[in-house]
């Protein structure tokens, strides 16, 4: 008498058995035994005791998580560099007559991030703890500031020569945003009672 | 074993802002399924521990990307899992042992009242990784195939040669399986 293969049997308990396998299993009580000890086998290995770590390695986790923040902020600053640089090749451009307005602007925008990079300095400490919410806002507000930080890099490399509306916004937006972060981070000082 | 699969979105959204604090609330929350996971796939304790080191290596550098898509538990154990078959393939080279060689063939006599986590060891590191990812952790034979880089068929025949083989180790009747 032909008897199922493990194949057959594993496929009952997937459930994907043929036909053959299914009516099989209900007649033959040896191939029904052994798939209950398939059964038997899965569950005493669910059953088997949790192993666990015989060392604690959550100190060389933590110094890879300082070196990678660290490195993440470098980023962040090489972001800003590059932003900074296209404002600049921006700037030393002669003054376009009717932009007269926009080049005000520009650097109104340029002197009050500059200010807001330095205030944010004195608030923004590596390592405080900070309650969920606020570690939430700031990473957001961050990643925001890095994605206009990388728009404002690229028009420095496409369009260095020019400056219209558009630069302008941009430049306004971020410093929206770090007004933003500074103040988030000025009420978690406050909060923090530093 | 069970794992707590729940983890408070504030934890992580401090982990994603790199809050040293909650980094370390979810190791402690998650490396001992990480170890066991590791352990049970891998037959070396070493090995284990530096798969569970470099997940969390792993997570603290990629948590930003973590969107909240399924359990926090299921995107770690993935990379848990893609560490441990790494190393497998990696000792599998130097080894110049196929993927599907048993382990230990020649001279295997095992005693036939063998219990199950001894004879679990005697498979081969594929099979031990096969049985523990589908049997335990839930993995599809598409999830191990496509982890393992291989095809579905292989999963499922790795399965079943596992199965074939523990039931041999654990010495179960003669019945109907030749």
């Amino acid at each position: 008498m032909m008897h199922c293969t493990m194949d057959d049997l594993l496929a009952l308990r997937a459930g994907e058995a043929s036909v053959w396998a299914r009516r099989h299993v209900e007649d033959c009580t040896a191939c029904r035994a052994e798939l209950d000890g398939v059964y038997q086998r899965v569950a005493q290995l669910k059953a088997l005791p949790a192993l666990r770590p015989p060392r604690d390695r959550w100190s060389i986790v933590r110094d890879a998580a300082r070196v990678e923040r660290a490195h993440r902020r470098r980023t962040w600053s090489v972001w800003s560099l590059a932003a900074a640089a296209a404002l600049a090749g921006v700037l030393l451009v002669p003054r376009f007559g009717a932009n007269g307005t926009l080049h005000a602007e520009l650097s109104r925008a340029k002197d009050q991030s500059a200010t807001l990079e330095d205030q944010l300095q004195d608030y923004d400490v590596d390592g405080r703890v900070v309650t969920g919410r606020t570690a939430a806002r700031v990473a957001e507000l961050e990643d925001q500031i890095a994605v206009i930080d990388g728009d404002l890099a690229r028009w420095g490399a496409i369009k260095p020569q020019t400056q219209d509306a558009e630069l302008v916004k941009l430049w306004q937006q971020r410093v929206d945003l770090m007004r933003r972060l500074v103040n988030v981070r000025v009420s978690s000082a406050r909060y923090v009672g530093l | 074993m069970t794992v707590a699969l729940a983890v408070p979105d504030v934890l992580v959204a401090r982990a994603q802002a790199g809050d040293e604090a909650a980094l370390e609330a979810l190791y402690r929350a998650f490396e001992t399924p990480v170890y066991n996971l590791a352990r049970r796939m891998l037959r070396n304790a070493e090995d284990a521990e530096d798969v569970l080191q470099e997940t969390f290596l792993e997570v603290v550098k990629s948590i930003r990307d973590y969107r909240g898509e399924g359990y926090l538990w299921g995107w770690i154990r993935r990379i848990a899992a893609t560490k441990a078959l790494m190393r497998i393939r990696r000792d599998q080279i130097r080894a110049t042992e196929p993927l599907d060689e048993e382990h230990g063939k020649t001279g295997m006599h095992v005693a036939a009242n063998l219990d199950l986590e001894r004879a679990f060891d005697h498979l081969t590191d594929t099979s031990r990784a096969v049985v523990w990812l589908h049997d335990v952790e839930g993995y599809t034979h598409e999830e191990i195939g496509e982890l393992m880089g291989r095809s579905v068929s292989f999963s499922k025949s790795q399965l079943a040669r596992a199965h074939a083989r523990l039931r041999g180790l654990l010495g179960e009747g003669e019945g109907a399986q030749a």
